[in-house]
């Protein structure tokens, strides 16, 4: 509701420019608009838009400011000349892990259809399908935590995230071999709820 | 001082005519006259501080336009989420089941769910069918994107709304079918 009104506020400030502004620009609203269409070609091209200038203000300021992360109190480190510190690279964060998480998701893509297509229950390949799917979901809510609890903002939170993940990655893998030990497996369990 | 300084500049300039046209490197010296402070280490941390709090910040995510571009891409993340929380909890679950007197064994399990409405029954696959099968094939679109492939704008838009309708048709024709 807020957005819908303030244009019009800002129409009003807009429309008739302060003092200052008539003693700096050389082009008032007026000549604008009276201008032949190669004079307007011949300016530059913030003047040459035919929406009115207020209106062209007011768009921008139109929008509901809404800050998800305000900024926090600001901590310097080092002297004020010092640069932001940049981590160094480390292939093992960053490309190895990358190739990793790709390898793992391509490999789950077979893993997913052979079962069904096949219709052949293979004990290993279902051990192989449990353990991809525990990494790529260990991968996959790793880079949710890290992207929602940055470290500098929320760090107490950040550890229990990551904690609590590492441990019910654990139980997960427990649970999973004891379904696979004890029970019929898991794509065998799914084919026979689904056909319930 | 300045003023001095205009003054004789000026009239050095009337006296010879070539002065102007003719300047060797590093004859005339650029003045800035700008009142200058010292201040202490802390105090132009104090500053700098201030003025790092001036910086302008993302806005929300509201003020973008719905693509597919990008709607997918969250979809992907929040089916993978829904996906591999189900996974999550079904397994916390089977672990606790002996303790909690609960039967997850598959027996059990498919008798329970045989004794569902088939409403349901569809509901419920459907429900399970049709993240798996976004993400399974947004996935391998984020698997060709990987190998450098579908990157134009025009592209990226066709192939999302394609794994689009085709995870709506699998999941309900595997909600039907089962």
């Amino acid at each position: 509701m807020a957005s819908f009104l303030r244009p019009g506020l800002f129409r009003q400030t807009c429309q008739n420019p302060t003092a200052s502004q008539c003693m700096l620009s050389t082009f008032t609203s007026s000549s604008i608009k009276r201008a032949t269409p190669l004079a307007q070609q011949l300016r530059p091209s913030f003047v040459r838009s035919a929406i009115p200038k207020s209106t062209r203000i007011a768009a921008f300021h139109a929008t509901q400011r809404q800050q998800l992360l305000p900024p926090q109190p600001q901590k310097i480190l080092g002297t004020v000349n010092d640069p932001a510190p940049v981590p160094t690279p480390e292939p093992t964060h960053g490309a190895y892990h990358w190739s990793f998480e790709r390898l793992v998701s391509a490999g789950l893509v077979p893993l997913c259809i052979a079962p069904f297509a096949a219709g052949s229950l293979n004990p290993v390949m279902d051990a192989t399908l449990c353990a991809l799917l525990i990494i790529h979901s260990h991968i996959g809510f790793e880079a949710c935590i890290i992207d929602y609890f940055p470290k500098n903002r929320v760090p107490v939170a950040r550890n229990l995230a990551m904690w609590a993940l590492r441990i019910g990655t654990v139980v997960l893998g427990v649970a999973l071999y004891s379904f696979e030990t004890n029970d019929v497996g898991v794509t065998e369990a799914v084919k026979r709820v689904w056909h319930a | 001082m300045a003023s001095q300084r205009v003054f004789q500049l000026g009239l050095r300039r009337a006296a010879a005519p070539g002065f102007v046209t003719f300047q060797p490197a590093g004859r005339i010296v650029q003045r800035r006259l700008a009142a200058t402070q010292n201040v202490t280490a802390t105090e132009s941390n104090e500053i700098l501080a201030k003025q790092r709090l001036q910086r302008p910040v993302s806005p929300h995510l509201s003020i973008y336009r719905p693509q597919i571009t990008w709607y997918a891409s969250s979809l992907n993340r929040i089916t993978g989420v829904l996906l591999s929380g189900g996974l999550y909890l079904f397994g916390f679950a089977y672990l606790a089941a002996p303790t909690l007197g609960w039967h997850l064994e598959t027996p059990s399990l498919v008798a329970a769910v045989a004794s569902w409405p088939v409403f349901a029954k569809v509901a419920a696959k459907a429900t399970v069918a049709f993240p798996f099968f976004f993400h399974s094939l947004n996935g391998i679109r984020h698997l060709t994107w990987d190998l450098g492939l579908g990157f134009k704008n025009k592209t990226v838009m066709q192939t999302g709304w394609t794994v689009v309708g085709l995870s709506v048709v699998s999941a309900l024709y595997f909600a039907m079918a089962g």
